[in-house]
């Protein structure tokens, strides 16, 4: 036997540990975790992203693109073909879902804070579906629907996109979103099964009050323009497996560094893409009262009147600090 | 400690005539009650019908056994649901031919 330092066994130690418990195992942790939610045992402070309200409580003063982000659902996905289909872990898995309406967005938002800069990275299993036809929602006949040809089903062409994105600002007000997109289908619901970026910040409710930025109830609220986004990568597909009813688990690792105020790399399943070159505007103002701010947040988002649904079964947010 | 959730299924949104609620999931749950808080009504005799709805699978929907409340201009009603399967929604009226409601709509659960 060769000799190993103590940095290699303590880490060595470490992933004994970590592959000790059967949750943890599937995770590949930073240093320190700071959250790990299983959706089985509740919804761990993901909520409805909303945004803000004058001093009134007048919700009226929400800006039409922000104020129906739909609240997140404890999911046993359960289907209209074989019933309760289960999460990877237990039971529930969350679920993000968008009204059937064109251009309509669902986010979920975790809400922490950075105790020091560094590497943060945020891990998931996750899946994506559009929802089954019915007679009511109709999507049998909504854009997307095409041919069934035994093998890819009209649903999947109705799935649009989802995001992981983060709103940070640092201790001087210097406020910045890393965000990563997959883009299943164009606006025309045409595939293109591409990972994503916006080359511009995200419009705030202060830009609007200020006159610079104002959406409609159904704009793109991480970038409105479909000129600001950039493909990055190869396309990648996943294991839609067919049908709206049936649930894969798809692994995601996200790193992004605090410090550089930067992206580092997006693993999801077998592809590692990296992430360095990538833009991340910062806004040109500064932010009060979000000092060392570090939200998350998932969004999904249709481009047909049917609804789209991302699942997360759990989800594992670390650092190096 | 038992698990809680309170959803906000419409917040300021103008309802007129026929409409439901968004399906929402809450088979985890053992109990749920429903807050529908009329911000402002055209007219103080405007009634808003609620039906709570109930579904296996998200999609297919029939009234669930509770008797339908009625909203008479505005203010909050509240009921409860129980031993209601997987889906929850409200299906609701508007009644009247101009008549139109500003409505939030809370549904809270508890296991």
């Amino acid at each position: 036997m060769g000799n190993i330092t103590d940095s290699e066994l303590a880490g060595s130690l470490r992933r004994a540990v970590l592959d000790a418990d059967p949750a943890l195992s599937r995770y590949n942790p930073l240093s320190r975790i700071l959250v790990f939610d299983q959706f089985n045992s509740g919804t761990h402070g993901w909520t409805e992203l909303i945004g803000n309200h004058d001093g009134e409580g007048n919700l009226d003063t929400v800006d039409d693109h922000m104020r129906d982000f739909r609240p997140p659902q404890l999911s046993s996905c359960t289907f209209f073909d074989v019933g309760t289909h289960g999460a990877m872990t237990g039971t529930y898995a969350l679920k993000v879902a968008t009204r059937p309406l064109a251009g309509h967005t669902a986010v979920a938002i975790r809400r922490l804070t950075m105790a020091k800069k560094g590497l943060v990275q945020f891990e998931t299993y996750f899946t994506y579906k559009a929802e089954a036809a019915s007679e009511e929602n109709g999507a049998a006949q909504q854009a997307g629907a095409g041919e069934w040809d035994g093998n890819i089903h009209p649903s999947e062409q109705q799935f649009g996109a989802f995001t992981v994105a983060t709103d940070i600002c640092d201790d001087r007000g210097v406020r910045y979103h890393c965000v990563a997109r997959y883009q299943n289908t164009d606006l025309e619901n045409r595939f293109t099964r591409r990972w994503m970026y916006p080359v511009v910040p995200e419009p705030t409710p202060r830009e609007h009050l200020e006159g610079k930025a104002k959406l409609a109830a159904t704009d793109d609220f991480t970038a409105p323009n479909p000129d600001d986004w950039r493909y990055f990568g190869e396309p990648q597909s996943f294991c839609y497996n067919e049908v709206p009813t049936k649930v894969n688990w798809h692994y995601l690792r996200w790193q992004l560094d605090t410090e550089k105020q930067r992206n580092v790399e997006l693993q999801v399943n077998d592809r590692v893409y990296d992430m360095r070159d990538v833009p991340v505007p910062a806004y040109e103002e500064r932010y009060d009262s979000l000092d060392n701010l570090l939200n998350f947040y998932v969004s999904t988002r249709t481009h047909t009147n049917v609804r789209n649904f991302l699942f997360l079964d759990s989800v594992l947010i670390s650092v190096d600090w | 400690m038992r698990q809680s959730q309170a959803a906000v299924l419409e917040r300021y949104r103008v309802l007129e005539g026929e409409f439901a609620t968004e399906p929402y999931e809450a088979g985890w749950a053992t109990e749920a009650r429903w807050f529908v808080q009329v911000l402002r009504a055209s007219a103080p005799d405007v009634k808003v019908v609620l039906t709570t709805q109930v579904s296996p699978d998200g999609l297919h929907w029939c009234d669930a056994e509770c008797p339908p409340q009625v909203a008479e201009g505005e203010g909050m009603v509240s009921w409860p649901v129980r031993e209601f399967g997987q889906w929850l929604r409200i299906r609701g009226s508007v009644e009247g031919d101009e008549g139109s409601v500003k409505v939030q709509i809370y549904l809270t659960l508890k296991e």
